[in-house]
């Protein structure tokens, strides 16, 4: 786990790709979910923010 | 005579010019082959792509060009994203989504497992079954329909056969009930080889040597299977999920011809709210939005499988 | 013979066996009812329970390529003797034939959209494959994510503006209009399919022909060419198949001239609802050759489905 915070810290691509893909994978949930509308409201949000990150951070050194 | 005129023509060239072009450098050989493509793509699909995000700030209708075209903001984007109606159509998608992907790896890994067996004859049978997932969506979804028809249809007799039931009593494609399973049925009919294929090529990339030191180790079958089969096939199996989920989430074609999104909405996928949104009431800006929301989605599962792909090339 | 622990006993490959001829027995056989529902009078496909003994007919068949009109049975009877089986068939249901249907064409519509656009996205295809596989491009890894995403692009999110753009280019409904279009969708999976077939052409070949006196261009078509022809052929196929399946795009852009079949086909419109004997003599026709293609294609189909990324 500290090497996870260690990595972000460094911006280094593993554990920031896994903060993108987990900011994706939740705005897609938060779309399809039937339970609260307001997640559905915010999704989009999520997952464009989920998607730009993964972009940019797939360009950080390994 | 033409001979001379290609004497004529390469005469005529500088030398230092004719070198070039023979010896186009790397570089250049690259930017030729590659161009073209970029550019098509650039045409076909970037281009529309920004043009539609322009489009999703407005409240442009398509089917009346000359009414004046207003810029309304991100209020398209609010609307859609407070609309229960969207709200509904996405749980519908999540609903086929989430069922066609359970039983699609259920089936589709099972199948995959029994083939691995190697029995006599299992490449022929491996290709018979992947048959369905190489046919067009839009002409077999319509077949089914006949299929699925209360009285007369194969399936209907089938299933009244089995169960007892009057073939007639019930409507897969009418009632609300069933209706978002008959859509489950036909996808997963379709695209479980899909997964099949995927899972074998998992469980063959798996070398024979682990599982005799296993053996040695005196580990049984059981462990085996879920310390060593099932997380050497997952990488292949997330990549098969994603897959299927990028496509089901856009799923159009095979859905439209089912049921055309009903009966009511309780069908109405995305894809197909979209195309009502679009191409019958004609709110384009709106529609646009709901595009551009549908793609980022795609987009960013799409990063993901692309990360998932690379992985399992790595092996 | 010795133990093995991968190999599993006879008892268990004739379960497994069992199981797998059973799935595959049941997923046929939709499309068995496909075939045979062609070949069925109207009234069979329609009787309770479903018929699997049957008369077959051609009905079905001549029903897909002519339009009828009814007769009065006076003049029925005055009509010369009918010429051929069709004349037959549809004599005996009341009516004559007044002319082809629309099917032949939109068959055709299919057959030429899907060639062109299959021929197209190779040509692009491979050298740009060529290029990301030998040379060294600047963001090659984006270049090449950029190319598959476009594949994944939902149909009608693109159509909006495509729909906007081909009405003013007067592209909508024309055969060039589809073909670019279905260019641009299958190209991103012709170079992502091509550049694993050429990563596995061994360099030293181009590079032995480069020594020789060959140019890059000489040494592309004669060498690396006809050493990727089997991996061009496949790729071919997988675009042709996705040509003639596409649906969402054809239903939207298409009305008359350009229309292919799996738009067509469901209207296919008989006394009384649907024909269903000719939509499935339609269905028939139209995915025999696919049938076909994919038994051509078993060993290669992994690949394609997974853009190359599994060899297996």
């Amino acid at each position: 786990m500290s090497n996870f915070f260690n990595g972000l810290l460094k911006l280094r691509r593993g554990p920031w790709e896994m903060l993108a893909t987990v900011l994706i994978a939740l705005g897609v949930f938060m779309l399809m979910q039937p339970f609260v509308l307001w997640g559905f409201t915010y999704s989009f949000i999520t997952t464009l923010v989920g998607t730009v990150m993964f972009i940019i951070v797939s360009h950080f050194r390994e | 005579m033409s001979e001379k005129t290609v004497d004529r023509v390469a005469g005529a060239t500088p030398v230092l010019l004719a070198r070039k072009i023979k010896g186009l450098s790397d570089r250049a050989i690259a930017w030729i082959f590659v161009g073209p493509t970029i550019f098509l793509l650039l045409a076909v699909n970037i281009f529309p792509l920004i043009w539609t995000v322009n489009l999703s700030f407005t409240n442009f209708k398509a089917n009346r060009i000359n009414r004046v075209v207003d810029y309304v903001g991100f209020s398209n984007y609010e609307r859609i994203l407070n609309d229960p109606d969207v709200w509904l159509s996405m749980q519908a998608t999540a609903h086929f989504l989430f069922w066609t992907i359970f039983f699609q790896v259920l089936i589709g890994f099972t199948l995959a497992w029994l083939i691995n067996k190697k029995f006599k004859g299992n490449d022929v049978w491996t290709t018979i079954i992947v048959l369905p997932m190489m046919l067009s969506p839009a002409v077999v979804g319509n077949f089914w329909t006949f299929l699925y028809q209360p009285q007369i249809g194969l399936f209907n007799y089938v299933i009244g056969f089995l169960s007892g039931k009057d073939a007639s009593s019930f409507e897969m494609l009418g009632s609300v009930d069933l209706a978002p399973w008959s859509i489950v049925i036909v996808d997963t009919w379709m695209w479980t080889p899909f997964v099949m294929l995927i899972c074998l090529a998992g469980l063959r990339s798996i070398p024979d040597y682990i599982y005799e030191a296993a053996e040695v180790d005196r580990a049984s079958k059981l462990r085996q299977f879920f310390t060593i089969t099932i997380p050497m096939v997952l990488p292949f199996l997330m990549l098969a999920v994603l897959f299927r989920g990028i496509e089901n989430f856009k799923m159009f074609d095979l859905v439209v011809q089912l049921t055309g999104g009903g009966p009511g909405s309780t069908t109405e996928l995305a894809s197909i709210h979209l195309k009502r949104e679009a191409f019958e009431k004609w709110r384009t800006g709106y529609s646009s939005a709901i595009a551009i929301i549908l793609f980022v989605t795609v987009f960013g599962l799409a990063s993901i499988y692309v990360k998932a792909l690379n992985k399992v090339k790595e092996r | 013979m010795s133990y093995s622990v991968t190999e599993s006993s006879s008892m268990v490959k004739w379960v497994a066996g069992t199981l797998v001829i059973l799935y595959a027995v049941i997923t046929l056989v939709p499309l068995a009812w496909i075939l045979m529902t062609g070949l069925k009078t109207p009234p069979d496909s329609i009787s309770y329970p479903p018929k699997v003994l049957f008369e077959p007919s051609l009905e079905g068949y001549v029903n897909l390529f002519t339009t009828r009109t009814r007769v009065s049975k006076e003049t029925l009877a005055a009509l010369p003797p009918p010429t051929n089986f069709a004349h037959e068939i549809v004599r005996n249901r009341g009516m004559v034939i007044v002319g082809p249907s629309k099917f032949g064409q939109r068959f055709m519509n299919s057959v030429i959209i899907g060639f062109g656009s299959t021929f197209l996205s190779i040509f692009l295809g491979t050298l740009a494959a060529y290029a990301f596989s030998r040379f060294k491009i600047p963001m090659a890894d984006d270049l090449l994510f950029f190319i598959l995403s476009t594949r994944m692009m939902p149909p009608i999110a693109v159509a909006i503006p495509i729909f906007l753009m081909y009405r003013n280019l007067g592209l909508s409904d024309t055969h060039l209009g589809m073909i670019l279009l279905y260019t641009a969708v299958n190209i991103s999976l012709a170079v992502w399919l091509l550049k694993g077939f050429i990563d596995e052409i061994p360099r030293e070949y181009e590079e032995a022909a480069l020594i020789d006196g060959y140019t890059r261009f000489q040494a592309f078509y004669k060498v690396v060419l006809p050493q990727a022809a089997t991996g061009i052929a496949s790729t071919a196929i997988f675009c042709l198949i996705f040509s003639w399946n596409e649906y969402a795009f054809a239903v939207l852009l298409t009305s008359g001239t350009a229309q292919t079949a799996p738009p067509f086909i469901p209207t296919i419109i008989g006394v009384g609802g649907l024909d269903w004997p000719a939509v499935a003599a339609g269905a028939t026709i139209f995915l025999i050759p696919v049938m076909v293609f994919t038994i051509m294609l078993r060993k290669h189909l992994l690949r394609g489905i997974t853009f190359g990324a599994v060899r297996k």
